[in-house]
């Protein structure tokens, strides 16, 4: 260093020597002043220090900036190490290899140029691993997750952290692939329900997410979606389960109609799927469309027409018992009582609660066996009133034969209604006795049982009493005859002697006739009349008995008319009762009144001419339907009934009219 | 009567240019084949029955309700504007004869007392007379308070019958009017809806919302009273149960004394009163009938066809007017072949 100096002093001194020389030399020749001369040394010395001094600084500045970009790059250096995590490169180390600064920038540049590269190639992989773990974590979790958080720190590029966030993906793909795996189970299983709910598995899946029918990898396996999976599949859980259930009453309902009403083999075998099932558990069912809403539907159906069945058999064993009990009745001439049984028919019917059936029956079987009873205890009367029935029939007939004239004619068989007439005598003869027998019998009956013993309804000691007041009432009307027909004769043979004889009049036909006439009379008012006739005392009967005897006119009790004398007008008056009656209905305008049968004074003949518009109008006057007024009834009426309260106010169809116009123009 | 048979139509001859709205009454004049219309399209319609013209027509100032004749030449209206409004048809002035506090409802003209009398939903009667100078300070002759709103009036000579809501019927002599000569109750059980007094002055026909027709008679003797009945009409048997339409309208021929009444099933019927029988019944008319006149000679017969609102506001069929050529054997009584009528 000090030669370049030396050599450098040596070379100004000569050449600024020489050129000073000649300056002098110029100077001498112009004859510059002294001054002038030192001034111009001066500056020229000035100026060389100054040109030194720039060089100088340049390179004092250029020592500085050296120094700044070692400093810089060591800076640098030293922190990609730390952020890569490596050791820091030693700058004393450096230094003291290299010696000058410039060396040592040499140096440091390309350990720099290779540091960069390093830590860019590892910026490089964190990238890569955290663009896959963004890819994956968007995949797992919702769609909507935050990004941003998914970035990593530039200052943190040590191989640990690379490391770490390798695990961090590794644990993210394995998280995936295990969803993956469980959304393919789930998805399975759904599968499996749904082929037992006879569901669409398609249309299913797509209802949770349409990617979830495609290939493995585009599944969307995010929360959001894997959730709404896991619900779907509980909701068909249960579906299955709630549906399993039904089934299951459903097959256990069906073993027990099957049960009660002996199903045959065959009939059972078409619904063995359903009730094999009966006890199976919520795995155990995995056939297909086993618990589809058809299947429960088709299997519902047969229980409710088992249950039909059911209901009708009961309906018709019940009414088989009825027909009993009404049989039974009728064979010991008792009425036939309907309604309590009639009513709970109804409710058999119905198939209403089983109870209902059971107790029926219980009644039912009561009351036949009272009934039985009854018969047993009624038998030997009826067999008397048979018996006088009977009796009463053949005098019946004997009146007849005996008006018969031609009775003593040699015809056929009028020698076995010869004997018949008198075995009919016989037994009329007998009558009196019979019915007072039957009545001590029916008395003795009835104070023993404390009630009336009735024949087809009727009290059968009025139907004796009437009987015999009849008898009596005839046997008066003969006797009044005859007094008739005595003073006829006496009157005739008046004439006779005044006058001279007559042929007589027919008088036979003309009193039969009249007397027929009047008992039919009688037989109509008594046929008519319910009220208990006066109590015929023994004596009187006895009276009338003798002239029963002689009496030739027709008796009450023809076979024909007996039973219409016994006409129950008990069931014409629970005929009447039956007829329903018309329910008052809430009436409007133009809805319907319910036909009154007061109205009409006289039948109305064309109703039939409003029904239709196109027939030509009637040219016959018809009869107005006149009449009063209906009763007032408390119904509701379009415009407010009449009676309503106070507050109610009635309006015509111009005020309502009115109202809705002002709404619609205001 | 008719010289020749005129070929009817369904329903007679219809009016061309009918209003618009609802027809709420007509009125044949008593001096011509003049008719009046009131209808809720606001207007009142002066037709030429005969030559099917339209002559005049006027706006009121709300849906008019009824409408009356004067003479042939005027004639009256009652609006629901509360207005009653007078009309000289020749030169087609209007003015307002009178107001009330609610809407006016009927309108009739007596000839006895020269007076128009109007009934309103305000529960009053009034009585105006047109001859005085316009403005209702000159023109009211007196307001009588009704038990309630009033639906319908019928002046028969000096005889006024009303008809309110709450069927109170009232009955007024012209001549005094400051009391009511009979307060009575309608017969009929269900809301009147048309009083029609006969053309002989002895009484009075009401009808009711109920298919039902009541005759009475003025007289309140018992003898008289006696005659007095009630019968059913515009009804329709349905699987034996009945619908019941009101009777909307009732006309009496001023000849015959026979009758017609329109009710809400669309059909016209003519009834012999004394003898009690139906003597005749048009076909079907379109919708409700919601008025009826006979002309001065009892030759025609106008139909409202208009449906009234019985069953509030729906699509009905369009509102027409019919005029049928009446003939004798529809409108004329046939007494029964036995003795002496009922």
């Amino acid at each position: 260093m000090n030669e370049l100096h030396k050599d450098y002093f040596l070379r100004m001194e000569k050449a600024c020597g020489s050129l000073l020389h000649e300056l002098q030399v110029i100077w001498d020749e112009i004859g510059e002043s002294f001054a002038d001369r030192e001034r111009v040394l001066k500056d020229l010395e000035n100026e060389c220090v100054e040109a030194h001094q720039i060089k100088l600084d340049k390179a004092s500045h250029l020592r500085a900036h050296l120094h700044q970009s070692i400093a810089d790059a060591e800076a640098e250096l030293a922190a990609i190490c730390s952020a890569m995590g490596e050791k820091p490169v030693n700058n004393t180390q450096i230094n003291q290899i290299a010696g000058s600064l410039k060396s040592e920038v040499s140096a440091i540049v390309p350990l720099l140029e290779e540091m960069r590269n390093r830590r860019a190639e590892r910026i490089g992989q964190f990238l890569e691993v955290t663009d896959q773990i963004r890819k994956i974590t968007i995949e797992i979790r919702a769609a909507g997750c935050n990004q941003s958080e998914i970035t990593f720190d530039e200052s943190e590029l040590t191989t640990r952290k690379l490391e770490e966030l390798h695990k961090e993906l590794q644990s993210l793909q394995k998280e995936k692939s295990e969803r993956l795996k469980m959304v393919m189970g789930q998805l399975k299983f759904l599968n499996s329900l749904c082929i037992v709910l006879g569901l669409e598995f398609e249309k299913m899946v797509a209802e949770v997410h349409p990617t979830l029918d495609e290939g493995e990898e585009s599944k969307n396996i995010s929360d959001d979606v894997v959730d709404r999976l896991a619900s779907t599949i509980q909701r068909l859980r249960e579906v299955k389960i709630q549906r399993m259930k039904k089934l299951q009453n459903l097959a256990t309902s069906l073993l027990e109609l099957w049960d009660l009403m002996d199903v045959p083999i065959e009939e059972q075998q078409l619904f063995q799927n359903i009730t094999r099932n009966v006890a199976a558990s919520e795995h155990e069912l995995n056939e297909p469309n086993i618990l589809s809403v058809d299947f429960l539907k088709s299997a519902e159906a047969e229980v409710s027409r088992l249950e039909k069945l059911k209901a009708s058999k009961r309906k018709d064993i019940v009414l088989k018992k009825k027909f009993e009990l009404d049989e039974l009745r009728r064979k010991t001439h008792l009425l036939p009582e309907d309604g309590e049984i009639n009513f709970a028919l109804e409710a058999v019917e119905a198939g209403t609660v089983n109870n209902h059936y059971s107790l029926l029956m219980e009644q039912i079987d009561n009351q036949i066996s009272l009934v039985k009873e009854d018969v047993l205890s009624r038998k030997d009367i009826l067999e008397k009133v048979e018996k006088w029935l009977n009796a009463c029939e053949e005098e019946n007939w004997l009146e007849e034969y005996s008006k018969d004239e031609n009775r003593y004619n040699a015809g056929r068989g009028a020698h076995l209604a010869l004997k018949r007439a008198e075995k009919a005598r016989a037994i009329v003869n007998k009558i009196p006795a019979m019915i007072h027998n039957l009545s001590d019998k029916i008395t003795m009956w009835e104070r023993e049982r404390r009630k009336v013993f009735t024949y087809d309804g009727v009290s059968l000691h009025l139907m004796l009493e009437k009987y015999n007041v009849h008898k009596m009432e005839k046997a008066q009307e003969i006797e009044r005859q005859k007094e008739q027909k005595k003073l006829y004769k006496q009157m005739v043979a008046k004439q006779e002697l005044r006058y001279g004889s007559k042929p007589s009049p027919v008088k036979c036909q003309n009193s039969r006739k009249g007397r027929g006439s009047i008992a039919s009379h009688k037989r109509l008012s008594l046929g008519g009349a319910m009220s208990e006739p006066p109590r015929v005392d023994d004596r009187q009967r006895n009276k009338t008995t003798p002239s029963a005897k002689k009496t030739k006119d027709r008796l009450f009790f023809s076979p024909d008319k007996r039973s219409a004398y016994c006409s129950p007008s008990p069931t014409k008056l629970r005929f009447n009762d039956s007829t329903p009656r018309r329910p008052e209905l809430p009436r409007q305008p133009f809805s319907q009144l319910p036909r009154s049968n007061n109205i009409i004074s006289a039948p109305p003949k064309m109703i039939s001419g409003d029904n239709s518009a196109s027939r030509t109008p009637i040219l016959m006057p018809v009869q107005m339907q006149v009449g009063p007024t209906p009763p007032l009834t408390p119904v509701k009426h379009q415009l407010e009934s009449i009676n309503a309260p106070d507050h109610v106010i009635e309006y015509s169809f111009e005020e309502r009219r009115l109202a809705c116009y002002l709404a619609a123009h205001n | 009567m008719s010289a020749a048979p005129v070929p009817l139509n369904s329903g007679g001859k219809e009016l061309l240019n009918p209003p618009s709205d609802g027809i709420s009454n007509l009125r044949f004049s008593n001096h011509s084949d003049h008719l009046l219309v009131s209808s809720w399209d606001k207007t009142v319609r002066l037709y030429d029955a005969n030559a099917n013209l339209l002559k005049g027509e006027f706006l009121h100032g709300g849906p008019v309700l009824d409408c009356c004749f004067h003479d042939d030449s005027s004639g009256f209206s009652a609006g629901a504007d509360h207005t009653v409004r007078r009309y000289v048809f020749s030169s087609g002035k209007e003015d307002i004869l009178g107001r009330h506090d609610a809407p006016v409802r009927c309108i009739e003209y007596s000839y006895a007392a020269g007076q128009v009398i109007t009934g309103s939903w305000d529960k009053t009667l009034k009585c105006w007379d047109p001859r005085g100078a316009s403005g209702p300070e000159n023109t009211l002759v007196g307001t009588y308070q009704q038990p309630e709103r009033v639906y319908s009036l019928s002046l028969v000579g000096n005889k006024l019958v009303v008809a309110t809501a709450g069927r109170h019927i009232n009955v007024y002599d012209l001549r005094n009017m400051s009391q009511p000569e009979q307060r009575r109750e309608s017969s009929l059980k269900y809301q009147t809806r048309c009083v029609r007094c006969y053309p002989n002055g002895t009484g009075f026909s009401l009808s009711s919302v109920e298919g039902r027709v009541a005759m009475e008679f003025f007289d309140m003797s018992e003898a008289a009273q006696t005659k007095k009945y009630a019968f059913k009409c515009h009804r329709k048997s349905d699987n034996g149960r009945d619908i019941v339409y009101p009777v909307n309208a009732m006309a009496f021929h001023p000849i015959y004394g026979t009758f017609a009444t329109g009710g809400c099933d669309g059909f016209v019927n003519v009834w012999d009163g004394i003898n009690k029988k139906r003597l005749y019944q048009y076909s079907k008319y379109p919708t409700s009938i919601a008025a009826l006149s006979f002309s001065r000679d009892g030759r025609l017969l106008a139909v409202a066809s208009s449906y009234t609102f019985e069953e509030g506001d729906i699509p009905h069929e369009p509102d027409a007017i019919f005029i049928r050529s009446v003939n004798e054997v529809e409108v004329k009584p046939k007494p029964k072949t036995l003795a002496a009528p009922s």
